[in-house]
């Protein structure tokens, strides 16, 4: 009768309006407020309430929508398409999100003492991975077709994780190299972007050229470059910046840069 | 011709491939990203028994360092350089054995066998299961790094700012290692529960499937305790400076967690030992247990018995607590459900002459020396509550610890011996897994031994004792078992890697026969 769906965010539903409740009292709000919604009293801190207050109600909306449209029951999905038998194929699909979450946990841990920033990062890499996770459980129930699921989670996971992961690894490519430029001389620094340049473009070229290559091969060298840009990144951040020099003239100002191993003057623009 | 048989003349390469090709419906292929990502099961179940098998090498090590540390021929100091970090490997060593060795290793061996045994195609949460293994592993990190580098819990001789931050990740990882355990106890308890054969009830899944349900339960009422006191030990910790935590005199965070590692706390390693011990008795003589009610509820009792969050006595006076007679009562009565499986199963036993196979079957000896350390462990647990004695706080509290862990360990490898083509597609060599059963045992009695004997010659109470009193004899004693004890770990880590071998060497001749 009640689908899975339904009694997740139905569930949700009822521990955001007892965290609202708990949160509406614990903040200030008097005895009738938070209950009524802060029409008769106080509610106490009323963006925190308000929030989950927001996401009670889109979870009730949510689980409503599911119930009504059978999500995820199999059955009503074979009678909708006219199908004689029911598929009952019920594997749970390979995932990295269990991992992935399992990683956050630890980060968050080891940021708890280190640095509040990788706490931080552990608990955002928590909350994606739970996410994911749980789109992947939904779809691995959608249908009793395998094949089926996996097309209906790419159809509403893609379009939200393409740009997000495809911006997340810009951002850091940008960062990594980035620091290692900064890191670096500035003759290195020309020196190390103009060798990396070539040697994706002579990577490119090759691959155009035999496009017989292994694909094995191609993702195993991609897959060394990204760790190879990552932990460069990792350890130029940690050593930090060459020195930059500033100066200011009287008519205008104007930076000048000079390495820290390379202190000749003949470098300064300014 | 068959595959199997056109690619080797090695019989037991022939006999693996033959599981290979036959394993469980939906096992995945084996690859590199295989263990990030699998759903499966079993795949899951043996990454916990390796990875725990590797830890009770790293725990052994650090168990003979410990005990050579605190023989006469040198001072603990000596060896750890200073009376801290000698604490820190003191209580690592105990720690790791019940976190990172024996409670995992019985995770894993029960998610491949238990949904095998209940008629389940796969674990509940497969996921979960994953996370959790994930979730261990890096909280084990945590926590073993964190002590190497000055952590711990607590200290004997003052800490520094550092050491004290390092404390606190200890505590997450500790704390982070029992809430990945819990997770796949959950997953597994679920498994019995929810996905069993339609037709089979509770009470008539086999031993070992019941044994882990209630040991599932038990570690579920008892370890969250532990996780609450690691949450109010690390508030205090962080809310003000770490030199509190490190008065020379006062180990407080270990004294805030010790009841995990005593009775009857300390029984809820061994719930699976009787299940484990039943059915490979039952495999050798080739007859079921005429009452599986019996042994149901000879297991259920002990387990009732091992419940032991109540048994943290920080916040109040000792006395009040370990002198009541509840706490006297459970040590007691731990004695008789052990005593009662060692009687059914001895019974059974001699009901038909035994032929010399079944004697010298290493399942049948490692059975009878698990229950036999087992019952020699709740023998101790009882003297040690017995007032007049004096042994409460005496080193006999390590005695009935290395006798749990060494009951428990033997078992592991009756199961891993047992279970051997569902855990690793391949038989487990009989000679060293019999060597390492024979190994734990002498090590661990050597343990029990000189643990009990100091106990009762100790003329002043030191649980945490730096050398044994007595004589020099008793430290000797307790360094050799414990370096034997090592070995015996040794030796059934060699027969599962080479198991392991001859699973690869089957998937290779395997790939090529397909080719």
């Amino acid at each position: 009768m009640f689908t899975t769906g339904f009694k997740l965010f139905f569930g949700l539903f009822g521990a955001f309006v007892v965290a609202a409740l708990i949160y509406g009292y614990s903040t200030g709000g008097d005895s009738v407020g938070p209950l009524s919604l802060g029409w008769k009293g106080a509610v106490g801190d009323h963006i925190g309430y308000g929030l989950l207050l927001a996401l009670a109600t889109a979870s009730l909306m949510i689980s409503v929508v599911l119930v009504s449209y059978r999500d995820a029951d199999a059955d009503a999905q074979a009678r909708l398409q006219n199908l004689a038998e029911v598929p009952t194929d019920s594997t749970v699909t390979a995932s990295f999100w269990p991992v992935s979450a399992s990683f956050g946990v630890g980060a968050a841990v080891l940021g708890l003492v280190l640095h509040p920033l990788v706490f931080i990062l552990g608990l955002a890499l928590v909350v994606l991975s739970l996410i994911e996770w749980t789109i992947d459980a939904w779809a691995d129930r959608a249908t009793g077709d395998t094949e089926a699921n996996r097309a209906l989670r790419n159809r509403i996971m893609a379009p939200l994780e393409i740009p997000i992961f495809g911006a997340l690894a810009i951002g850091v490519v940008v960062i990594a190299a980035s620091r290692i430029l900064l890191n670096v001389s500035q003759l290195q620094a020309v020196t190390v972007a103009g060798v990396v340049s070539a040697l994706i473009l002579a990577g490119a070229w090759l691959y155009v050229a035999r496009p017989g290559q292994s694909r094995r091969l191609v993702r195993v060298l991609g897959a060394v470059a990204a760790l190879g840009l990552l932990l460069g990144g990792v350890l130029a951040a940690v050593a930090g910046e060459r020195d930059f020099e500033h100066h200011h003239s009287d008519d205008h100002n104007e930076e000048s840069y000079e390495s820290s191993s390379e202190p000749s003057e003949g470098e300064n623009f300014g | 011709m068959t595959l199997t048989e056109s690619a080797t003349a090695d019989p037991q390469v022939a006999s693996a491939a033959t599981a290979v090709t036959t394993s469980t419906p939906g096992s995945e292929t084996q690859t590199l990203a295989q263990p990030f990502v699998t759903s499966d099961g079993s795949a899951i179940g043996r990454l916990f028994v390796m990875v725990s098998l590797l830890w009770a090498m790293f725990a052994a090590v650090i168990g003979a360092l410990v005990a050579f540390g605190r023989s006469d021929a040198v001072e603990p100091a000596e060896v750890f350089a200073g009376l801290n970090a000698y604490f820190r490997m003191w209580t690592l060593y105990r720690v790791s054995l019940m976190l990172l060795v024996l409670l995992p290793l019985l995770l894993g061996v029960a998610m491949v066998v238990v949904p095998r045994q209940v008629g389940a195609a796969n674990l509940a949460f497969p996921r979960a299961a994953l996370a959790a293994f994930w979730s261990w592993l890096i909280g084990s990190v945590i926590m073993v790094v964190s002590v190497l580098a000055g952590g711990g819990w607590g200290a004997l001789d003052g800490v520094t700012r550092n050491e004290g931050d390092a404390m606190a990740l200890t505590l997450l990882g500790t704390g982070l290692v029992i809430v990945a355990l819990l997770m796949g106890t959950l997953s597994l308890a679920a498994t019995v529960i929810a996905l069993r054969d339609a037709e089979t009830s509770l009470l008539d899944v086999p031993p070992f499937a019941w044994s882990m349900l209630v040991a599932s339960a038990v570690w579920l009422f008892t370890l969250p305790i532990a996780i609450a006191n690691i949450v109010v030990v690390y508030a205090d910790l962080r809310g003000r400076a770490a030199i509190a935590f490190g008065r020379a005199e006062s180990p407080d965070i270990w004294l805030q967690l010790d009841w995990l590692f005593e009775q009857p706390a300390v029984y809820l390693m061994a719930v699976p030992v009787l299940g484990i011990a039943a059915e490979a008795v039952s495999a050798v003589l080739g007859t079921r247990f005429g009452r599986p009610e019996a042994i149901a509820a000879i297991v259920g009792i002990f387990a009732l018995l091992a419940v032991g969050g109540w048994s943290q006595d920080y916040f109040t006076a000792p006395q009040d607590l370990r002198d009541g007679l509840v706490y006297v009562a459970f040590g007691l009565a731990a004695v008789v459900p052990v005593a009662a499986l060692i009687g059914a199963l001895g019974m059974q036993a001699t009901q038909n002459p035994l032929k010399p196979q079944q004697l010298i079957d290493t399942r049948m000896i490692g059975a009878a020396a698990a229950l036999l350390v087992l019952g020699a462990a709740t023998v101790v647990g009882a003297l040690r509550v017995i007032e007049p004695l004096d042994l409460l706080e005496s080193s006999a509290t390590w005695a009935v610890f290395h006798g749990v862990v060494t009951a428990v360990f033997i078992a592991a490898v009756v199961s891993m011996v047992h279970w051997s083509s569902e855990l690793f597609d391949a038989s487990v060599s009989k000679r060293a897994s019999g060597a390492s059963v024979l190994l734990v045992g002498a090590g661990g009695g050597l343990l029990v031994l000189s643990d009990l004997v100091s106990g009762f010659i100790s003329e002043e109470s030191d649980i945490m004792a730096l050398a044994l009193d007595g004589s020099v004899l008793l430290n000797v004693l307790n360094f050799v078992g414990s370096v034997t004890f090592a070995l015996g770990i040794a030796a059934i880590v060699a027969a599962v890697a080479q198991a392991m071998r001859v699973r690869e060497a089957a998937e290779a001749t395997l790939q090529a026969s397909t080719a």
